[in-house]
């Protein structure tokens, strides 16, 4: 990978949107190239930055009041359709929604035809700190459904988020119980220590439910050319 | 027309986001008043279309409504659009509108923006040309995906990628410009 390469790939590099096999063409590339290293360490030095200036602000309660009278007198109308800004299923998430239970699909598949006494072995990748709390749930699901699995989470980028000390929910709900409950059925969890670095988030700040791995990609790729485990993303 | 049952499912799903909603609106109509009738104005379209949300994917459908509900009001109001305030700073709108090449440093000094006073790093935020504020406000402060980012603008999930690091590449720039000349200075 060339250093222009990288220059575009850098952002989505840090905000986890990258397939496995471009992050992990990135960190060998940043492994020796200590000028993208930098740019790396400047964009992260500009997101921190963002949020110590930009706390996010919470609706005034006249206004909260003043939504729920609206919408409570307000008539609905049929034609909703013809406006510009209303957009309808949104094609990405719609398709976002299949893949994923295509993904799901999957492993009961496998499972059926292969059999193993040791059960299948599921690598879910983390990257995003959105959706965490349905994401748990999907783990859940999963589980209920298919009680040998072995799951193995690798969390980098945001993903690592809701493993921190403390961590909530947006309704204010701490993690930490819905993890402990995993970590009881065999689930493991998998830290990234290059996102810490990265983010200058000290190792101790992760709760001991969670192990730390040196690099969440090659961790993944490991599990699944190692140990034979099967690919999902979260 | 509608019975307590939807108003029951509009409720679960969209006061959830109000919060989100309000602050959306407190960056990009860049005015708290405007941002309180932004927000109200987009519950009421909401309400109004609800029909048209599909599956459980409220959150980018009512920050694309409260997106537009801003523009919208801003234009009403006749307020200059960011790029013109952008113009104020001596900056050729030319080079920074969506599509030109832009050229500034890959890293410029993190040092220097680790240094930046936090209304500093607004103003600079509040600066940049539209299509890069949106994304990088959308991304830094809403937490969005790509994918939502893409959904909420209305562009291509490419498009999100190379105007987010392109805000990043200007907003560094801005920080780092405004940084310095104050610190030679004293
Ligand atoms: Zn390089």
């Amino acid at each position: 990978m060339k250093c222009a390469e990288l220059n575009r790939l850098l952002s989505p590099y840090i905000d986890g949107e990258l397939d496995l096999q471009s992050a992990l063409a990135v960190e060998a590339h940043l492994q020796e190239c200590p000028r993208c290293s930098a740019a790396i360490a400047g964009v992260q030095t500009l997101r921190t930055a963002i949020s110590r200036a930009c706390e996010p602000a919470k609706a005034p309660l006249r206004l909260r009041e003043a939504v729920q009278a609206q919408f409570a007198a307000a008539p609905q109308q049929a034609t909703s359709r013809s406006l510009g800004f209303c957009l309808a299923a949104t094609p990405g998430i719609a398709a976002l929604l299949i893949v994923g239970w295509l993904a799901l699909a999957q492993p009961w598949n496998a499972q059926s035809s292969a059999g193993t006494a040791q059960g299948t072995r599921i690598v879910y990748h983390l990257a995003g700190g959105n959706h965490v709390k349905a994401n748990l749930r999907t783990l859940k699901n999963h589980l209920d459904a298919e009680p040998n699995l072995q799951v193995v989470v690798v969390a980098h980028s945001d993903g690592i988020n809701f493993l921190l000390q403390g961590a909530q929910d947006t309704e204010g709900q701490p993690y930490i119980g819905a993890l402990r409950e995993l970590r009881a059925r065999g689930v493991e969890f998998r830290v990234c220590t290059n996102t810490l670095t990265r983010q200058q988030i000290d190792t101790r700040a992760v709760v001991p439910e969670a192990v730390l791995v040196p690099s969440g990609i090659a961790e993944i790729s490991r599990l699944q050319k190692k140990e034979g485990y099967t690919y999902l993303r979260l | 027309m509608h019975d307590d049952w939807e108003r029951e499912r509009f409720e679960r799903l969209m006061l959830p986001h109000l919060d989100a909603a309000y602050n959306l609106a407190r960056w990009l109509a860049k005015n708290d008043g405007l941002a309180e009738d932004a927000v109200q104005e987009a519950y009421l379209r909401a309400w109004r279309f609800f029909g048209s949300l599909r599956g459980d994917n409220a959150r980018p459908w009512l920050l694309r409504i409260v997106r537009n509900a801003c523009y919208e009001l801003r234009q009403r109001e006749h307020l200059p659009g960011p790029a013109e305030d952008f113009d104020e700073q001596r900056h050729d709108a030319e080079m920074l509108a969506a599509g030109a090449v832009i050229t500034l440093p890959v890293n410029p000094e993190a040092a220097v923006i680790a240094r930046a006073e936090s209304e500093m790093v607004r103003q600079c935020l509040g600066a940049l040309p539209r299509d890069f504020h949106e994304v990088l406000v959308l991304r830094e402060i809403e937490g969005c995906s790509y994918q939502e980012i893409a959904d909420i603008v209305g562009t291509p999930i490419g498009t999100v990628m190379s105007r987010l690091s392109r805000a990043r590449r200007l907003l560094q720039g801005l920080i780092a410009e405004r940084v310095r000349p104050r610190e030679t200075g004293t």
